[in-house]
């Protein structure tokens, strides 16, 4: 198994850093997948994340300007590594005027990734620092549970309002509930609810529009004011939301009735999606 | 002792208020008391935290102040050696007066600072803008301050460094890390932050980071040598010497031996002492040779009861360590704080047997696969106590560093027939330092002919 992998460009390094950031807020542990084309970073929906599960896909070819890997074998040629998030979020921080970046798969006592950063000191000599962070290596029979989560049919897609206003909405409402209703229509309406013994509380957001649904979808007979709906826990949508530092490209959130709620993220050219589950 | 009343009064210039409010808070770091020794040279502060693993002293000289006035109120008996000031002060009393730095440079005209022996208390006066004066009756306790005699210029390697290039790199390491570890050849000063010892993927992640020798201002490698310390007290100190403008030196030798990390100016002088770990990874299997920590009692004792305990444990002069926890957590509390304890407690007891502490060992001492050691670290003060550290027995000092008892009455002959050669720099207390202090002086002008 190896991997060495080469940032040069600080745009794009600004843009790693910035996807490691996010991935640090939204799960704690996640799998790292290397392959050819690809890097993912993936949280797979067990008991400990609460079923919330989460695919996070980047072309390397955007970001690295370096990039060789030889995966476990030639008909499984990848990688699946665990790491703690914050760890990689942490060392990129450290490179943030570098001239390059390097990352590389390694064995010192224990199996590393390597990030190497190349500064410019103050005194005008480059400097190099490096960290290492260690990893753990997903065994092959494992790699079955970490695979693209298929996309459900839902019942109801709406483009997202701002991230920001749905994050403090529902910062505040946490302080009321622990679960939430998220439902929405096809006609561009979605409203976040909670509901105590004392007090419900509604935000609605409206003129959100929809995308263009494929001609097989489930929907297409579906009137468009009727809302689907899931209840979820609060804190789930609250870390998703929190991990949103940047105004993504397109947000998109499809909801299956009364199962889940899939969040579909583009930032420039990363993927991000993010399952909820309904409350049992 | 009869009663006396003006032990030293040092007025304070303008921009001197806050360094010296700045080394009253550096001091605050390591400790929760603050001896403060005046002698003919100056005004020390000296400050050594509860598990002995970290020293700082800084003398402010008499120069410093704008007038210094210290007449010792007694001699001792025999000697005719001045008696010290015994002051001790809680930081949480002076760290409030000096906490404001801005304060005191602008608002603050003259401080001035009156120890009254009778009353048991130093007076912190302020005058400030506007004929305000805020007087302080700081009370201190008795006690005897410690004095640790160490020889720098003995130490193979010797490095000086703007502290700002310190600075920025220590930022580049991960935050959460207890530990810091200097790394030196010849040709390479490599930064690290401790390497963790877990194959859990929780342990931190180990970042290095290296200078090349033209950074420093001196370089001097005669051991390739790495040793490993706290990282929390590096921050404290680097920040204290970025204020003092001065190049930081560091001096050290092999792990476990302390390293010194100090500043000299004409008007100050800062000296950090702290234990580093040693490496003995053979030491693992077996408690009894895991040393404790012994109290300053060790100096009190009957010579005819334990001269041959002394010489033997002198002699043998490999740090003694405190067994660590878990690796994973460096700085376990739990077992430190109940040898700190029980040091404390013998020291007050005063007892002459040097009868081993009971032991602080962890037993849950994790070996990993690999080569992951177990390090302990080095309670640099004292010496061995374990017959079977013998390794450093052919290293030219005896000991680490001395604790020097000044009402001791080092007995030169005494002790050379308990078998224990006495260093050069430790013959009796004032002369001790008196000779220390000299023999610095020639590094210090080798660092200084190196930096032109």
């Amino acid at each position: 198994m190896k991997f060495r992998a080469k940032i040069v460009d600080l745009a794009c390094l600004n843009h790693f850093t910035r996807v490691s950031n996010m991935i640090a807020k939204l799960a704690k542990t996640c799998t790292l997948r290397i392959s050819p084309e690809k890097l993912n970073f993936i949280l797979s929906d067990k008991l400990a994340s609460g079923g919330v599960s989460m695919w996070c896909e980047l072309e390397q070819e955007n970001i690295f300007s370096e990039f060789q890997m030889e995966g476990v074998s030639a008909e499984n040629n990848a990688i699946y590594l665990e790491l703690t998030s914050e760890n990689l979020s942490r060392a990129l921080k450290t490179a943030q005027n570098a001239r390059a970046l390097k990352i590389k798969l390694t064995n010192k006592h224990f199996p590393c990734l390597t990030v190497s950063v190349e500064l410019l000191s103050s005194s005008s000599s480059s400097r190099i620092v490096t960290h290492d962070i260690p990893i753990k290596v997903i065994p092959r029979r494992l790699w079955k549970d970490l695979q693209e989560p298929s996309v459900p049919d839902s019942d109801v897609s709406i483009y997202l309002p701002a991230l920001k206003t749905m994050k403090s909405v529902v910062e505040k409402m946490k302080n009321i509930s622990n679960h939430l209703v998220i439902e929405a229509n096809l006609n561009g309406e979605l409203n976040l609810k909670i509901e105590t013994e004392l007090v419900c509380v509604t935000t609605h957001f409206k003129d959100l529009g929809n995308p263009l649904l494929s001609s097989e979808s489930a929907s297409q007979s579906r009137h468009p004011e009727d809302m689907a709906e899931v209840h979820i826990d609060i804190k789930k949508l609250l870390q998703f939301l929190a991990g949103q530092q940047v105004t993504p490209t397109k947000a998109v959130c499809n909801i299956v009735s009364n199962r889940i709620v899939h969040f579909d993220l583009l930032l420039e050219d990363i993927s991000l999606q993010y399952f909820i589950p309904a409350l049992s | 002792m009869s009663g006396h009343t003006d032990g030293l009064r040092p007025p304070l210039a303008a921009a001197s208020r806050s360094l010296f409010g700045k080394a009253i808070q550096t001091l605050s770091r390591v400790s929760d008391d603050l001896w403060l020794d005046p002698s003919e040279k100056g005004l020390a502060l000296r400050a050594v935290n509860s598990c002995h693993s970290t020293y700082g002293y800084i003398l402010f000289s008499s120069l410093f102040f704008q007038h210094y006035q210290w007449s010792p109120s007694a001699t001792m008996r025999d000697n005719d050696i001045p008696m010290n000031l015994n002051c001790k002060l809680a930081i949480k009393s002076i760290l409030p007066i000096f906490r404001c730095l801005n304060y005191l440079e602008k608002s603050v005209e003259k401080c001035k600072i009156v120890s009254r022996l009778d009353k048991c208390r130093v007076v912190f006066q302020f005058f400030c803008k506007h004929g305000i004066k805020r007087t302080h009756n700081v009370y201190f306790q008795d006690s005897q301050p410690l004095k640790i005699l160490f020889e720098k210029s003995l130490c193979a390697n010797i490095l000086m460094i703007r502290p700002r290039l310190l600075t920025e790199a220590i930022v580049l390491l991960t935050s959460n890390q207890e530990e810091v570890t200097f790394s030196v050849t010849p040709g390479n000063f490599c930064l690290k932050s401790s390497s963790g010892e877990s194959l859990d993927l929780s342990s931190s992640v180990y970042s290095e980071m290296s200078f090349d020798p033209e950074e420093f201002d001196f370089f001097q490698v005669g051991l390739d040598t790495e040793i490993t310390f706290c990282f929390k007290e590096l921050k404290g100190i680097l920040s204290f010497s970025e204020v003092m403008h001065v190049p930081l030196s560091i001096y050290f030798d092999f792990p476990g031996k302390p390293v010194v990390l100090s500043m000299d100016d004409m008007l100050l002088e800062a000296n950090f002492i702290l234990a580093t770990l040693s490496d003995h990874p053979s030491r693992v299997s077996s408690p009894q040779s895991q040393s404790l920590c012994l109290s300053q009692a060790l100096r009190r004792t009957e010579p005819t009861q334990s001269s041959a305990q002394v010489g033997q444990s002198q002699a043998s002069q490999a740090p003694e360590s405190i067994s660590r926890a878990a690796p994973k957590r460096l700085f376990p509390k739990d077992p430190l704080d109940s040898s700190c304890a029980t040091e404390t407690k013998r020291a007050s007891t005063n007892q002459d047997d040097i009868s081993e502490v009971p032991e602080s060992v962890v037993s849950d001492m994790e070996e990993g696969p690999g080569p992951s050691q177990l390090r302990k670290f080095s309670c640099m003060f004292f010496g061995a106590v374990s017959s079977q550290q013998q390794e450093y027995a052919s290293h030219p000092l005896d000991s680490l560093a001395i604790a020097s008892d000044s009402e001791e009455d080092w007995d030169t002959d005494r002790l050379e027939r308990a078998g224990l050669r006495v260093p050069a720099a430790m013959v009796s207390q004032s002369q001790g330092i008196q000779q220390m202090l000299q023999a610095e002086k020639p590094v210090a002008k080798k660092v200084s002919e190196a930096r032109k």
